[in-house]
């Protein structure tokens, strides 16, 4: 080879090498290139099947922002699209993942492809076989079922595949609907009774809670429930009984105003004459706040001639009606 | 013979795309926004910002040791306005129990929150935020509202309610918080991704 061969040849060589440069220079993508990019990677998260890059929605807008900030800051594409992907997971992904179920997207046509290949060659290497009357052998015979029930059993485990990773009806959460009215605070009943005062429903909740209260001793918090279900309209009879008999009751213990306590109770026994409770009640205010012992006796005895009355009651009953009718004073 | 087995391909051919388009329809039902939220028993995205009328923001670290109730939320958004309701009165319930209600407005200007909320209503015990190019609702993943997220005392995404909560829910998931539960993910209704629908 000659000098000025060689001259040329290393020349050309370096003109080459400078077009290739320039070519990849003038081809790397811009910034602007990669936002774009990124965009058309991520699907809008409030949009139908469209890109945050195409979408004109105002959320696709601030993800756009959002992408272009991270491009300046020097992040990698995949460094931006991992970070939408810790707070949406790959259902944010505009192509599926290559992986899971979504897998199969992917192969699928690979798959197709290799099918027709087997297929044609099949064709191929036996071409007249069965044409010229040649039996087929059994194997033969049984390769399209084989193929056949492999496609069958594939069909079956994608499918279970695709709806196992389904999302599920409401669980977490919800299942605390299920849960026993005994693990909730007062705090979730207060919120429960203050959002809901327009439901009829809910003073059953009131009459529990307000009981909690008056268990615990404090009448404070117990008295607004047992007065909202005193006076509501919807409550039951029983409901209603079983409030102005508290109402009276912590009235007396609390205040000591034994006319109010009584009227409270007079209140229950126009709803239920048959109230025992309101009858025992009344009987001890009458005793310890009036020192009516006449009415408190009569009382008791009323509340005695009740069949239903516990044994415990009962016993408690017969004790202050005998310490009335022996002058001993009430407790 | 051969007219057999190409009809046998032709019917494996037919099965294998009958059953290809079975697995695609069981996937048409399923809303990206029900995914699972890769957030759960995660730490929680950490977010610093301004009140909805203005002041110092307020960031999420500054809330460590209570209990978050994180709700985004916007006056266009019809299931919002339904919850509204057990949202203030469940703040206001668990004021002063370790509890922290945080609302965000979610692509809406801080005017119409405010107008909205000043028909609607506010608990003291809540804070009412702003997120200015949606930041904080991108890292949470929102994908429509109300979307509601617990955060516990360690600052870990425990729950999250998709749709309307009512103040059953919202207490009865704080109740499990307070027990040490992570009480997870459930739907339910639906939310709403912008003004048009």
């Amino acid at each position: 080879m000659s000098e000025r061969t060689r001259s040329l040849t290393f020349a050309g060589i370096l003109v080459a090498l400078a077009t290739v440069l320039v070519v990849l220079v003038a081809t790397s993508p811009s910034d602007v290139d990669r936002v774009e990019s990124i965009g058309q990677r991520i699907k809008c998260p409030v949009c139908q099947g469209e890109s945050i890059a195409d979408s004109p929605s105002t959320m696709a807008r601030d993800m756009m922002d959002l992408i272009t900030e991270r491009v300046d800051a020097g992040f990698s594409d995949q460094a931006i699209i991992d970070e939408l992907l810790e707070s949406y997971s790959g259902a944010l992904l505009l192509d599926p993942p290559t992986g899971g179920a979504t897998l199969l997207l992917w192969l699928a046509p690979l798959g197709a492809l290799a099918v027709g290949v087997v297929v044609i060659l099949w064709w191929r290497r036996h071409p007249r076989e069965e044409a010229d009357g040649e039996e087929a052998t059994p194997s033969r015979k049984l390769a399209p079922m084989v193929v056949l029930g492999v496609a069958f059993v594939a069909i079956v485990v994608v499918a279970t595949m695709a709806l196992r990773d389904q999302p599920g009806p409401a669980a977490g959460v919800a299942d605390l609907s299920a849960q026993d009215l005994s693990e909730v605070s007062n705090e979730t009943m207060e919120a429960v009774i203050a959002s809901n005062l327009d439901n009829p429903q809910i003073d059953g909740m009131r009459l529990a809670l307000a009981e909690r209260y008056f268990q615990s001793g404090d009448y404070k918090s117990a008295f607004p429930h047992y007065l909202a279900v005193a006076e509501s309209d919807t409550a039951s009879a029983d409901e209603v009984v079983a409030a102005l008999v508290r109402l009276g009751w912590m009235v007396w213990d609390g205040n000591a105003e034994a006319e109010a306590a009584i009227n409270l109770f007079d209140q229950a026994l126009e709803v239920d004459p048959g109230s025992s409770t309101a009858k025992y009640l009344k009987a001890e205010v009458l005793w310890c706040g009036l020192d009516d012992t006449t009415q408190a006796a009569t009382l008791f005895q009323d509340v005695l001639a009740d069949p239903n009355l516990s044994a415990d009651a009962r016993a408690q009953v017969e004790t202050s009606l005998a310490n009335i009718n022996s002058g001993v004073g009430c407790r | 013979m051969r007219a057999r087995n190409v009809r046998l391909a032709a019917y494996a051919v037919a099965v294998a795309a009958v059953g290809f388009a079975v697995v695609l329809a069981s996937r048409f039902g399923s809303d990206p926004g029900l995914v699972d939220s890769p957030l759960l028993d995660k730490p929680a995205p950490e977010f610093a910002l301004a009140p909805l009328e203005g002041g110092e923001p307020v960031a999420l670290s500054d809330l460590r040791g209570q209990i978050v109730v994180l709700n985004f939320f916007a006056s266009w958004c019809t299931e919002c306005r339904k919850e509204h309701g057990a949202l203030v009165s469940t703040a206001d319930a668990f004021a002063g129990d370790g509890v922290a209600f945080v609302q965000v407005s979610y692509q809406e200007s801080p005017p119409d929150s405010i107008a909205y909320l000043d028909v609607a209503g506010r608990s003291d015990a809540a804070l009412y935020l702003a997120d200015p190019g949606s930041r904080t609702a991108i890292a949470y993943g929102v994908f429509g509202i109300p979307e509601t997220f617990f955060i516990d005392e360690g600052g870990l995404v425990v729950g999250k309610v998709i749709g309307e909560s009512d103040a059953y829910t919202l207490g009865a998931t704080i109740d499990a918080i307070q027990r040490g539960e992570s009480p997870g993910q459930s739907v339910t209704g639906s939310t709403q991704q912008s003004p048009d629908g």
